[in-house]
């Protein structure tokens, strides 16, 4: 059964028991184990055991050399039936891996990178440390007990710890690693992965030694499964709705809990009026212009995919490339609709093309380019080469630049950590964009734009 | 640092577009009845409903259908003006002259009928007002008065009067400059010329930047300049107020050679550039009253 530890929250248990079947659980050394029981014959019973779970990865410094263990640890430095710490050809290799090593540290990454570069295979009958070594070949278990071996002949506190690698699936394996006592401290390494004094926010840990995690009486079918899904959460609270029903009676936590709508889109559309508001205040008290009122608040969202600098970058040379290729159909004189039709499929042949290059030659941020909001970028530079026709380009490029600090703003506004969590639990807090909004639209003093295009007014001293 | 950035000097009164809105444009001005001030078209019908003096309209053509017979009933002007009744920034407008041969020329060009059908018929698709269809308005076309020309003599100037409530609260020339490509648009590198209210008299030339007492494109000073038929432009201005439901309005005017002041457009929005050309606020100037004697 999962325990509480540094790295792992356990919560939530449930156990589903039919009449029949009795449960009890009982401590085994450091571990725990449940105990289902019938007394009754020749039925099929199902039985499930279920809780959240909630871990951190983590990764141990080690030092260069390790201090002396300590009294008590031999049982962590027998040889076992299937972890053969002094066979010799596990001592000869053990032997061989640590000469031209210069420290504890050292040896330990050479029979840790041993190990790791045995060729991985589902293999899954028991596999004990020698044969492990003998076949050349391993899956987790041969691995964790061929690398506890290798490390228990050199003298170092090793075993085997077991558990699940979480994932959104429904699966029937489990895992197993290694881990060293260095320093007073268990640290793990997983060879078949690759983690060298490291464990990964998904390992599920459930027990130590070298033990199975699940067994059955003879002479009984039994079959079973690991069901995986995904809870989301809050980073403020601690997830679970009873808790956020302490802090706030009317929160939308439930609509994302039960999936009716995903985390992230609830937060757009929690963060719509939020962004408006600073667009309003960047209008009517900075006196910046914009494309439009809402445009710099759906242009910031869709630069949340890709990250402020290159959105920003794609973005422009989007809305100044379409620009640019629609011009032959400007001079057409067409209808104001079928041109925008025409912008639109453009931008959209572009972003594929795009897509296609990047895909061809491996270029990262040009595949992201279907990330983007289509629509949001066609208005834009629809905006863009309207404004140019009204304005003058000098000015439409001013406005387009104080879209992009626009832009910018929201885009902040949006990374602000927690913010997220905040809306969702007290959507109530919208109400005061309203208020906000009530004291601003009754704003009629000088935008600070303003103070600038009237300073020869502003600073002569005669009333 | 807040009241640093709220409390700011504004001895003189001027007025922001926050200001313009919520205290000049939204209580004196109806959103139903912008239309009146937009549209050129419905702008002329009232003017001319209220016998005030403007271009005479010509025609106006709805239908491209209707192109060929109001054209053809236009051939005994030997000048006029075609206009998108909603057209925005000037775009569109087109300046008619028959030459000694009778034909029609347009900025020293001649042109065919059928290039003139074309123009006409982008007009009404929209070509020029980022709508989806307008109307074109052919009208008489006004020859400015040589008071123009002494300042500068090309391109389209006017003058501007700001009314509230029917009173001329401040006015302002406009003039194109050699760097302005005949628009007489402030941002558009034009002029503005500065105007005694109760003198009629032109005060100081801004030209965005500083200001000087003569046009840029000539040495003449105009700083004193009296401006001929002023009392009529002021009492043309609020005369056009009063036909207005509007209250709060930039009345564009220009003086014709021989008919004298005309009243060109109408705008519910005016910018708020006049009061840097004026060196004075429009809050200021709203709460003296001029009380002009007419």
């Amino acid at each position: 059964m999962p325990k509480n530890n540094v790295r792992q929250q356990i919560k939530g248990q449930k156990n589903m028991l039919p009449r029949h079947i009795q449960f009890t659980t009982l401590a085994e050394g450091p571990n725990l184990r449940g105990h289902w029981l019938t007394e009754v014959e020749n039925t099929y019973e199902s039985v499930s055991y279920s809780f959240l779970f909630r871990g951190k990865g983590q990764i141990f410094g080690l030092p260069q050399n390790f201090k002396p263990y300590p009294s008590g640890m031999e049982s962590y430095l027998v040889a076992t039936k299937n972890i053969q710490a002094t066979a010799s050809q596990i001592k000869q290799l053990a032997r061989n891996l640590k000469q031209g090593t210069s420290s504890d540290r050292e040896t330990i990454q050479a029979l840790f990178n041993y190990v790791h570069h045995i060729p991985s295979a589902p293999i899954i009958t028991l596999t004990d440390a020698l044969s492990a070594l003998e076949r050349n070949e391993a899956s987790c278990n041969g691995k964790s007990r061929l690398l506890v071996a290798l490390a228990r002949s050199l003298g170092y506190p090793a075993r085997i710890k077991g558990g699940i690698i979480l994932k959104e699936s429904n699966k029937r394996t489990s895992h197993a690693w290694t881990e060293l006592f260095i320093n007073g401290v268990w640290v793990p390494f997983d060879a078949l992965n690759g983690h060298f004094a490291y464990l990964p926010a998904n390992y599920l840990e459930l027990y130590q030694g070298d033990a199975f995690l699940i067994t059955h009486s003879p002479g009984i079918q039994f079959d079973y499964s690991y069901e995986i899904n995904r809870q989301e959460s809050l980073p403020m609270l601690n997830e679970e709705a009873e808790e956020v029903k302490k802090v706030t009676t009317f929160s939308l936590w439930g609509l994302v809990k039960n999936k009716s709508i995903s985390k992230k889109n609830l937060f757009l559309l929690l963060m719509l009026p939020l962004g408006g508001l600073m667009v309003a205040l960047l209008r009517n008290i900075v006196g910046i212009r914009t494309f439009g009122v809402f445009l710099p608040v759906l242009i910031a969202f869709s630069l949340l995919e890709t990250g402020l600098v290159t959105g920003m970058a794609l973005f422009l040379f989007l809305i100044l490339f379409v620009g640019f290729i629609t011009r032959p159909f400007d001079a057409l004189g067409l209808l104001h609709t079928p041109k925008l039709v025409i912008s639109l499929t453009l931008m959209v042949l572009v972003m594929a093309l795009g897509n296609y290059l990047g895909i061809s030659s491996g270029i990262a941020w040009l595949s992201s380019l279907t990330l983007f909001p289509t629509i949001i970028l066609t208005i834009s530079a629809e905006r863009f080469s309207k404004l140019i026709v009204e304005d003058g380009f000098q000015k439409a490029t001013g406005t387009l630049v104080q879209t992009l600090l626009a832009v910018g703003i929201c885009f902040l506004l949006f990374s602000i950590k927690g913010l997220d969590a905040i809306l969702i639990l007290f959507p109530e807090l919208l109400l005061l964009v309203i208020s906000a909004c009530m004291v601003l639209g009754r704003y009629v003093g000088l935008r600070w734009t303003e103070l600038l295009r009237f300073k020869p007014l502003l600073n002569s001293k005669i009333a | 640092m807040l009241k640093k950035i709220f409390q700011i000097n504004n001895p003189k009164g001027v007025i922001g577009l926050n200001r313009r809105n919520i205290e000049f444009i939204y209580p004196h001005n109806q959103r139903k009845h912008y239309a009146m001030a937009d549209d050129k078209v419905k702008t002329k019908m009232i003017l001319h409903k209220n016998h005030i003096a403007c271009a005479r309209t010509y025609a106006v053509i709805e239908r491209i259908s209707q192109i060929k017979a109001i054209w053809a009933s236009l051939q005994c002007q030997e000048t006029l003006v075609l206009k998108p009744a909603k057209g925005c920034g000037g775009g569109g407008i087109k300046i008619l002259r028959k030459n000694k041969d009778g034909q029609w020329q347009s900025s020293g060009r001649t042109l065919t009928d059928s290039q003139i059908f074309h123009h006409i018929t982008s007009i009404i698709s929209g070509l020029f007002s980022m709508a989806s269809n307008d109307v074109c308005l052919i009208e008489e076309c006004i020859v400015p008065h040589p008071f123009f020309a002494e300042i500068y003599d090309r391109g389209v100037p006017d003058f501007r009067i700001i009314t509230l409530k029917e009173e001329p609260l401040m006015a302002m020339l406009r003039m194109p400059t050699s760097k302005s490509d005949g628009k007489a648009n402030l941002h558009q590198k034009g002029v503005g010329i500065g105007v005694d209210m109760k003198n009629g008299t032109l005060t100081k030339v801004y030209n965005g930047k500083s200001y000087s007492d003569h046009h840029p494109d000539n040495i003449t000073q105009v700083h004193g300049k009296r401006i001929p038929y002023w009392f009529t432009m002021l009492q043309l201005a609020k005369k056009t107020a009063k036909a207005f439901p509007l209250e709060y309005l930039g009345i564009d005017l220009v003086i014709d050679k021989v008919k004298g002041p005309q009243i060109m457009e109408v705008n519910v929005r005016p910018g708020l550039g006049i009061q840097l050309v004026n060196q004075c606020g429009l809050q200021s100037a709203s709460q003296k009253t001029y009380k002009i004697k007419l």
